[in-house]
């Protein structure tokens, strides 16, 4: 029932976003190609934004994924951990520090400059 | 009538001014920030007013008409000591500084309670290229994309990136004259990858700027050490109020501004200092790369070559100074972070020789030469240095390339001190209406 | 049906206008309070900014995505609506007590990055698209330590239920108890709401950056959702860390508001105070010491927990 009424939260301030900015904006006249173009400081652009953009951080993006894979195990390591005591910090513990060799492995490879 | 209720509180609020900074228009931005009834935008989309100051040359003339035409309805201009265009029905203009935060709020309540029109759009409503392409929904055509789709090609010059030699896609933009972050009156032309530069092409140089009388009568005849040095002093802080502004730092962006306006020889730079060294500014912001080889430190002069290491100022040369025991600030290293600190070391060392001198009441010597914070002026005044723009650059990422712009000053000097029309010379460019071209 | 229902969503939207109000007025006061000159009073000024955005006309671009670009406000208020439905008031007042709270706080984080850089990409303007691509680096960035404080909370608690972590802290709030916990998460809530010091999407050297295209309406539920989030963040973090309901004399949602006010008032503090970090800096300062860190809160929670 909780799951349900969240989604009727979401989805009513959601709705209520989008109202906030459809009322005003209905009976505006659509702006002119001049004040559409892009700011540039008064300049012109060559092309359109969307582009293959270079993202210079990618590599951080696949450790990021070795530790996302790892949070999804935390969070019922959290609930039972006391129950299961040492142990379970052990494992937790192993875990960590297998990953930790991966974030000096990629600070010294420069993977958090822009490369 | 719900509209006429939101536009009267609408009206209570600050005034959102953007700035389209001409001639000699640098001024009096540092009178507006500090007012509390007006704030400045950075994009004209948040504004409702926009301000033309100075006299815009005429060939800025097309990016200013692009710029007003982007702001959002309703919105309205002013003009000061600028001529308005002749198509614009009801533009005011206004020549007097003590009046302008005024005007401005008046503009904005005659705007917000209708009593005065929105300005109108000044360029044609098409789009920038008609949308080609074969088919009925503009499929087919040449190329990878058919053509224009929506108007603007797609981005598909591919070139070898700098930093890793992967081939993606460049943007290719001129960065106009009335961005905020350009020392007035510049126009670039970029290309980026991701967010590095690539290349940069400066195209409109900055305006020349203006100084102080004092340095003009200081090469002529001897001037008090104490009102050459505060001058100096004021210079460096206006420019310190930019780079703070930039990293983000509006409080101590203000506070810069407000020790220029009442500088005397009892102010202090500490607390200033202090502040910025604390927040990290030094350590945390933008402020890596850029750095000044030899040979663009000597072509720049001033401040930004002594940033190098170069320990070259005129004032070594005079007897007044060396009474006071002047001996040149440097740094090592040469990039924007050195560059910052140079500022703030030399506004100390101003401050210093300006209590010092007003003590013992010195007087300048030498005659025709001077150091002035833009760089040496013996013969000839120190010039626009911008193409320094195109070798440092490129390969810098985006907030570097400009926090290194922000510390560089590289606007030449104009022949006439501040407070004065501009001279023939400049008049011979500007003319015209912006109807033309 | 009623009391399930309709009351959580009255609550949110309220905690939502009260919240977004207070937001704009603590920042002018902090504001001032800085030197930063402002107009006029403060309690009027966030509603005449609000008026003047609703009579400015919407800004379009030239090849815009319309849904992404007006659905990504809307979509960042509706994540701190998210936010604020779990947290706690007092035991039994919540909106929504789910009993993984933990989780859907880190999908809503995780989702915020998506939200910011569809805000940024979908304006199809430079500007605004350097804005969103270089705030992904910093959102991808701050998920894997907010994740790693929050468990080292979860632990004492056992359990991932928002209500059951400040039960935990009859005795001794999370904040002495785990005492790297806060200050990692308000560098969190920093970057999540790309706010002051991590401000890599809407900076100054990119001319307003995502917002730079946004004009009118839309803007203002943009500001207002920035707020919201605050807001929201605030709460999580003033029940994580500072013993939500928990205190002597007053009721347990007055303690939670006040703790709240201070949350929000260190992070509008911070914001103007600090410089705006260079991405590569950022980047490297919270996956080399920052997450470091965070192994280490975890540790010690992990320890204080078993002991």
């Amino acid at each position: 029932m909780e799951l349900f009424a969240f989604l009727i939260i979401m989805i009513m301030v959601l709705g209520a976003g989008l109202l906030v900015q459809w009322l005003p904006m209905r009976h505006q006249p659509r702006p002119s190609w001049a004040q559409r173009a892009p700011f540039l400081g008064g300049g012109t652009p060559d092309s359109h934004a969307w582009s293959r953009y270079h993202i210079r951080y990618y590599s951080m993006t696949l450790l990021l994924i070795a530790f996302e894979m790892e949070m999804m195990f935390m969070y019922p390591w959290a609930v039972v951990f006391v129950e299961k005591g040492m142990k379970a910090m052990m494992e937790m513990g192993m875990f960590l520090a297998i990953l930790s060799v991966g974030i000096v492995y990629a600070w010294r490879e420069g993977v958090f400059k822009w490369q | 009538m719900a509209v006429n209720w939101l536009r009267t509180l609408a009206s209570r609020r600050s005034v959102p001014v953007f700035p389209v900074l001409g001639m000699q228009g640098d001024e009096l931005l540092q009178q507006l920030v500090l007012s509390p009834d007006i704030e400045l935008v950075d994009s004209p989309r948040h504004a409702s007013v926009l301000l033309v100051a100075g006299e815009i040359p005429a060939d800025r003339f097309e990016f200013a008409r692009r710029v007003h035409d982007q702001l959002p309805s309703p919105f309205t201009t002013l003009w000061f000591r600028g001529e308005p265009w002749s198509h614009l029905e009801n533009a005011t203009r206004i020549d007097d500084l003590d009046i302008l935060p005024t005007a401005l709020v008046t503009a904005y309540s005659e705007l917000m309670e209708g009593r005065r029109e929105s300005s109108p759009r000044i360029l044609p409503d098409k789009p920038p290229n008609p949308w080609e392409g074969e088919g009925d929904f503009g499929q087919g055509g040449e190329g990878m994309m058919g053509g224009v789709p929506y108007g603007r090609p797609m981005a598909m010059n591919m070139e070898n990136d700098i930093r890793d030699g992967l081939t993606l896609d460049s943007l290719t933009f001129r960065l106009g004259p009335f961005f905020f972050a350009f020392p007035p009156g510049m126009s670039a032309e970029i290309t980026l990858q991701g967010d590095l530069v690539q290349t940069w092409q400066t195209q409109l140089v900055p305006y020349p700027q203006s100084l102080d009388p004092v340095f003009f009568t200081a090469r002529e005849r001897p001037v008090p050490i104490a009102e050459i040095e505060l001058a100096r002093a004021r210079h460096h802080l206006h420019r310190l109020y930019r780079g703070l502004h930039l990293a983000g730092l509006e409080g101590a962006s203000l506070s810069a501004l407000r020790l220029a306006q009442n500088l005397s020889t009892t102010s202090t730079l500490d607390g200033l200092r202090r502040y910025l060294s604390r927040s990290g500014f030094f350590r945390l912001a933008a402020i890596k790369g850029g750095e000044l080889g030899p040979e663009q430190a000597r072509r720049i002069g001033g401040p930004a070559a002594r940033a190098a290491g170069l320990d070259e100022d005129l004032r070594s040369g005079d007897a007044g100074y060396r009474r006071l025991g002047f001996s040149p600030v440097c740094q090592t290293g040469g990039d924007t972070c050195a560059r910052w600190w140079q500022v703030l070391a030399e506004i100390d060392q101003s401050l210093h020789l300006a209590r010092q001198a007003e003590r013992d009441d010195v007087t300048t010597s030498e005659l025709g030469r001077i150091e002035t914070p833009r760089g040496p002026w013996c013969a000839k005044r120190p010039e626009d240095a911008s193409a320094l723009f195109d070798e440092l650059l490129p390969g810098l990422e985006w907030g570097d390339a400009l926090a290194t712009v922000a510390s560089l000053d590289v606007a030449g000097l104009a022949d006439q001190p501040v407070g004065t029309r501009p001279s023939g010379e400049s008049r011979a460019i500007r003319g015209g209406t912006g109807n033309d071209v | 049906m009623f009391s399930e229902l309709f009351l959580p969503v009255l609550m949110v939207i309220f905690m939502l206008i009260v919240g977004g109000y207070a937001v704009a007025v603590l920042d002018r006061l902090v504001a001032s309070a800085l030197g930063t000159s402002q107009d006029g009073g403060i309690w009027l000024a966030p509603m005449a900014r609000g008026a003047w955005l609703l009579t400015q006309h919407a800004n379009a671009t030239e090849a815009p995505d319309w849904r992404a670009w007006r659905l990504a406000p809307a979509l960042y208020l509706a994540l701190a609506a998210g936010g604020l439905a779990v947290v706690p008031w007092s035991a039994s007042l919540v909106a929504t007590d789910l009993v993984t709270s933990v989780v859907l706080w880190g999908s809503v984080e995780a989702l915020a990055t998506v939200v910011i850089f569809l805000h940024g990409w979908s304006a199809n303007s430079l500007l605004a698209l350097i804005g969103g691509y270089r705030y992904v680096a910093l959102g991808l960035s701050y998920i894997l330590i907010s994740m790693f404080v929050l468990i080292g909370v979860a632990l004492p608690a056992e359990s991932l239920q928002f209500t059951q972590v400040v039960a935990s802290q009859a005795e001794l709030w999370n904040v002495i108890r785990q005492p790297l916990g806060l200050p990692l998460f308000l560098i969190v809530g920093l970057g999540m709401t790309f706010w002051g010091p991590l401000n890599l999407a809407d900076s100054t050297d990119l001319a307003g950056g995502t917002a730079s295209e946004i004009s009118g309406p839309p803007r203002l539920v943009w500001d207002m959702a920035r707020a919201a989030m605050l807001v929201a963040f605030s709460g999580v973090a003033a029940t994580a860390f500072l013993g939500g309901w928990l205190g002597p004399w007053l009721p347990g949602p007055l303690w939670m508001a006040i703790k709240m006010l201070a949350v929000l008032f260190v992070l509008l503090l911070l914001g103007r105070l600090l410089p705006r970090l260079a991405p590569e800096r950022c980047v490297t300062l919270m996956w080399v010491v920052l997450l470091p860190l965070s192994f280490i809160d975890l540790v010690w929670a992990g320890i204080g927990a078993l002991l």
